[in-house]
């Protein structure tokens, strides 16, 4: 029964929905949901802004180990806060703080144990390029792993507000503890005002598919 | 006479025709994703017409229903609640339309 019940909550927080990857959340009074999926990667989380700078919400985050062997399962509540915003001329910059407290499952250990997952990102964007950084510590009890991302790219062309813009993404991550391999993924990234989506093949030709969407 | 009246008659629907709009130079619209928020925000004021965005020549433009107009303050707030900082405001006779037409011919 505690199993079922945790396996619903995971599987509620999968379909609801923390990573980041453009901004992390939407603007005041908005929802937002996003999606990662890969083989050894699967997020899903929403969450919804309640003020220009704060958001609360819910995700789950499905891993496994390159060898196949090892996998966690998280559930979490999250609050992410936009720490600092730059308004420049023709570029923002943002310093974002991603906190989720939830639990941890894995096949190497019983039960579930009290997650607390502190994350940074860091972001610059204009109309063609962007780059960002983001670490996140997932921490329970004999638990340490330490993610990190960093993302660049360029957009082909400048579109107009309500055209489809096209842009290629290179992104390298990396989860201490349950894969030493740095995985790099290549993606086109295609945005239509609410609509975000990415995808591509890592360089173990594995498929990778993300979205984003405020509503 | 006649021509006189026809001629009052065209300038007066000329006038009526008018837009009230508030156009705004915003700094770190550089994402639609994300800037998408200053159109929901500044769409769902009663008193909204039609808003336009322009990325590349940082612009917002709030064009107010027919015999209304927003309240600048009210505007620049939206704004900022989207995650932008307004840095000019003009109050322009040009509909939204007129200035989406006049951005495409410039390019």
């Amino acid at each position: 029964m505690k199993h079922a019940a945790a396996s619903a909550l995971l599987l509620a927080a999968l379909l609801l929905g923390g990573t980041a990857r453009a901004a992390p959340m939407g603007f005041k009074d908005s929802w937002m949901a996003m999606g990662d999926f890969g083989p050894n990667w699967r997020e899903a989380w929403v969450n919804h802004a309640f003020t220009a700078r704060d958001a609360v919400g819910g995700g789950g985050l499905y891993m496994r180990s390159d060898d196949k062997q090892t996998t966690r399962e998280i559930a979490e509540l999250t609050y992410t806060r936009l720490v600092a915003r730059w308004n420049l001329p023709h570029a923002q910059a943002n310093v974002w703080f991603v906190g989720g407290l939830g639990g941890i499952r894995g096949n190497d250990f019983d039960g579930t144990r009290t997650l607390w997952a502190p994350g940074v990102q860091l972001d610059y964007e204009t109309t063609r390029v962007y780059v960002a950084a983001f670490a996140r510590l997932y921490r329970a009890d004999g638990i340490n792993h330490d993610y990190g991302a960093l993302r660049a790219g360029f957009s082909f062309y400048e579109a107009e507000y309500e055209e489809t813009q096209p842009w290629f993404i290179v992104e390298a991550r990396r989860m201490r503890g349950l894969s030493e391999q740095v995985e790099i993924t290549p993606m086109l990234r295609l945005i239509n005002k609410g609509y975000f989506v990415e995808a591509g093949f890592n360089t173990d030709k594995q498929v990778r598919f993300n979205f984003m969407h405020i509503f | 006479m006649r021509t006189a009246l026809i001629l009052a008659a065209g300038l007066l629907a000329s006038a009526g025709a008018q837009a009230a709009t508030t156009k705004l130079t915003v700094n770190g619209m550089v994402c639609a994703f994300c800037a998408q928020g200053i159109e929901k925000r500044l769409g769902a004021m009663p008193e909204t017409q039609a808003v336009y965005v322009n990325l590349g020549d940082k612009i917002v433009a709030v064009e107010a229903k027919p015999g209304q107009s927003h309240d600048v303050e009210k505007v620049r707030a939206e704004v900022k609640d989207a995650g932008y900082d307004v840095i000019k405001v003009e109050m322009v006779e040009q509909s939204v339309e007129t200035l989406r037409a006049a951005a495409k011919a410039k390019k």
